[in-house]
């Protein structure tokens, strides 16, 4: 899997993954999205082209949200309705993380 | 009714090797299989063979993983069976949902995972071995 870094107007900044997020898509990005999450403080990552999403990939999600989190930032999840949002709401993320289906409803998420 | 479809795979104690479960289910799924189905195998089994190379050692000698796929008309069967200490998934409690970010608690939803995405869910053991097998039913209108 492979991940690029889009900077947003207000300051704010889109990480898109692409591929499957399983264990060993997880083990590549960990590193660079851990940088990113203690770098920037208001983040969009887009999930649209990421195809398959496993526990492994949850958790990175949710250390990077506490970690925006802690430092008063917001991290929101854009992600069509799909097999990957089943999961995200299967593990509960949907209750901890906010997810839009949309580029526009994210961006709004973080205006304020 | 569709022939008898089986397909086995051995797996080492590496967690290379769920690149190459992958392409394996990948491949046992390209006819025949729903995408929701072919996600779904893909899932719980990446969850429960990541588990046991990771938390699964063996009292004797290497850590050996067998995976195996049947489709039975509409039924898909995966079992896994490994010779790792006893550990049966079926039992785990239910992750606890959390009230905010900050109490959330890293990990654990592996099992929860698998539990929601399979049709059904076995564990026995049997002569020092653990075997877990997973049913998905696909709805004939959504096969591929």
């Amino acid at each position: 899997m492979d991940m690029s870094v889009d900077d947003l107007a207000g300051g704010i900044t889109k990480v898109v993954l692409r591929g499957r997020f399983d264990t060993t898509g997880a083990v590549v990005v960990e590193l660079p999205f851990n940088k990113l999450v203690t770098e920037k403080r208001k983040i969009i990552v887009d999930l649209s082209a990421v195809n398959f999403l496993a526990s492994y990939g949850i958790r990175v999600l949710l250390v990077g949200a506490k970690i925006v989190n802690g430092k008063g930032g917001s991290l929101v999840i854009l992600c069509p309705d799909n097999n990957v949002a089943k999961v995200l709401k299967t593990a509960g993320m949907d209750a901890l993380i906010p997810i839009h289906q949309t580029e526009a409803a994210a961006m709004a998420a973080l205006a304020s | 009714m569709s022939p008898l479809q089986l397909s086995r795979l051995l797996l080492r104690k590496d967690v290379a090797e769920l690149e190459r479960l992958a392409g394996w289910i990948e491949g046992f799924t390209r006819q025949g299989t729903s995408p929701d189905v072919s996600f779904a195998v893909q899932l719980c089994l990446e969850e429960a063979v990541a588990n046991i190379i990771m938390y699964g050692g063996a009292k004797d000698g290497p850590l050996e993983i067998a995976v195996e796929l049947e489709r039975n008309g509409t039924t898909l069967v995966a079992r896994i069976e490994d010779n790792g200490r006893q550990f049966d998934p079926t039992r785990a409690p239910p992750p606890a949902p959390a009230a905010s970010l900050e109490e959330a608690k890293v990990g654990d939803l592996g099992i929860h995972l698998m539990r929601s995405f399979a049709s059904g869910m076995d564990y026995e053991r049997c002569d020092g071995r653990n075997r877990l097998t997973f049913r998905f039913f696909e709805p004939p209108e959504q096969r591929r």
